[in-house]
């Protein structure tokens, strides 16, 4: 069974070792502002905290929804951290340690990939949800935004996984992009809707978990 | 994904004894790299190959199962495969097989070729470095070989919870089943399944998040606070150890110097098979 999630975590051997360099770069420059925004924002706490989210973000990815058209696919999640503490540095955190031991115990997704996975997943992922989120929030309200954000996130992040491996020279743009965008798309809306879902209860169980209560949304 | 479940069963192979088991944590994994590197470099086939032959090898000095290493290797495959097997129609290059519109050129075939040998051979060395080290060893490993703190703590506790929440998705999937929820199952509207699914992840955030917040207030009991740093058992490598990574690397400078010298008389094995 084809998985959706599959697309997003490029093996080993797929993208020219020069230019997973370059992704390293980007993973370490994240990195390095990721963590200098920990400090300054989550305190002592910060380390526990992201850990065990790392920890629970890693069996929620684990759960394979049926999708439409007899494929399966999990959610990323990464627009959702970005979101629920309204910083993309916690999705570059959480995800940069997820994705490590995915490719280190599960073979899911390369180590010399690893940079592109974050930046797809996490960086680009984390990045548009989160914007795209901060954009729409004041006009459409929250959950819609945050609806549109996860989803967005998803089709960028794959149209960013298409571009990579057509620079690569491992799939060619012209077929790439269409297929990956127009599959994700359909990914986009689970993640979408199950986003909302967990905004939805943390609003409702836990609103101080949740930095747009904070009043800097 | 791979079922998460596993990751009890491979902890336990991880906790067994042989030499390899046996080695120090950060020669495992910088032996595992090295050889993933020098795969993803290769061009021709000769390298991954006898690469291949030396991790079967390892892997019976491991004293691990070829026949449940082969059905791990075969569960990961499918991920990188989906691409691979579109590469023999896609690439330019001189057709050898055509069928209407459908042609297979041969620079496509050679190309998928070398990817598929490069995907297994990343992923047999990464089948036996998870199956012969547990996680604690793998996220000290990182600490020792100057991992940024922050990221080194959030990866050792991250290891630590990664079980408790792989018995709570249990419990919920158990749950659930003893209720006759089935996520595949037709027989209930798929928005409500959705929503299901949505609430359960909800729960694992929820329960995670929590968690984390007691998990930070039992360890600031106990004395934790930002300068404290994480003990690592002193245990550096042994000459064993030394003796495994040499031979590694002894390997691939003899194959390198072999497909410098001789790629012309390997025949295939020693073509340039790369597009990029």
């Amino acid at each position: 069974m084809l998985n959706g999630g599959i697309n997003l975590h490029i093996p080993d051997g797929f993208i020219p070792i020069a230019q997973c360099l370059v992704y390293y770069v980007i993973l370490i420059v994240a990195l390095y502002f990721s963590v200098k925004w920990a400090r300054s924002n989550l305190d002592e706490k910060r380390i526990p905290l992201l850990a065990v989210l790392a920890a629970g973000i890693f069996a929620i990815m684990s759960m394979n929804m049926p999708i439409p058209f007899g494929t399966s696919g999990h959610m990323v999640g990464g627009a959702l951290v970005a979101i629920v503490f309204l910083a993309p540095e916690a999705a570059v955190l959480v995800f940069t340690v997820v994705l490590l031991i995915q490719a280190l115990i599960f073979g899911d997704g390369g180590i010399t990939a690893l940079g592109a996975n974050v930046l797809n997943m996490a960086i680009i992922g984390g990045f548009v949800g989160l914007y795209t989120f901060k954009g729409l929030n004041g006009t459409i309200g929250k959950y819609p935004a945050a609806g549109i954000a996860a989803w967005l996130a998803t089709v960028i992040a794959a149209l960013a996984c298409a571009i990579e491996m057509g620079i690569a020279g491992t799939f060619p743009m012209n077929i790439g992009i269409p297929s990956m965008v127009l599959y994700h798309f359909f990914i986009g809306i689970i993640e979408a809707v199950l986003t909302v879902i967990v905004l939805a209860a943390l609003d409702k169980f836990r609103p101080d978990l949740l930095a747009w209560n904070a009043g800097d949304a | 994904m791979v079922d998460i479940t596993q990751i009890m069963r491979f902890d336990d192979l991880a906790s067994k004894n042989s030499p390899i088991h046996n080695l120090e944590g950060r020669i495992k994994l910088i032996s595992t790299v090295f050889i993933i590197l020098v795969c993803v470099v290769s061009k021709e086939l000769f390298i991954p190959i006898v690469l291949e032959i030396f991790l079967l090898i390892v892997l019976k000095l491991a004293t691990l199962s070829y026949w449940d290493s082969a059905k791990r290797l075969l569960m990961l495959l499918p991920f990188g495969g989906a691409i691979i097997i579109f590469q023999p129609f896609i690439q330019p290059g001189n057709i050898i097989w055509s069928y209407s519109w459908l042609h297979i050129t041969d620079f496509g075939l050679n190309w998928a070729i070398l990817l598929l040998v490069r995907m297994i051979v990343s992923l047999t060395a990464i089948i036996i470095y998870s199956s012969t080290t547990p996680l604690q060893e793998m996220a000290s490993s990182f600490r020792k070989l100057k991992m940024p703190r922050d990221l080194a703590m959030i990866l050792s506790i991250m290891v630590r919870f990664l079980f408790l929440f792989v018995d709570e998705l249990a419990a919920i999937r158990k749950s659930q089943k003893s209720r006759n929820f089935s996520i595949h199952g037709k027989n209930t509207p798929y928005k409500w399944r959705v929503k299901q699914v949505g609430y359960t992840i909800g729960m694992m955030f929820l329960k995670a998040y929590e968690q984390g917040e007691r998990v930070h207030k039992s360890m600031v009991s106990r004395g934790f606070s930002d300068a404290s740093e994480m003990f690592d058992e002193k245990k550096s490598p042994e000459r064993s150890d030394y003796i495994f990574l040499l031979t590694i690397i002894i390997i691939v400078i003899v194959l390198e110097i072999i497909i410098f010298k001789y790629a012309g008389q390997l025949g295939y094995f020693g073509q340039n098979l790369a597009i990029n």
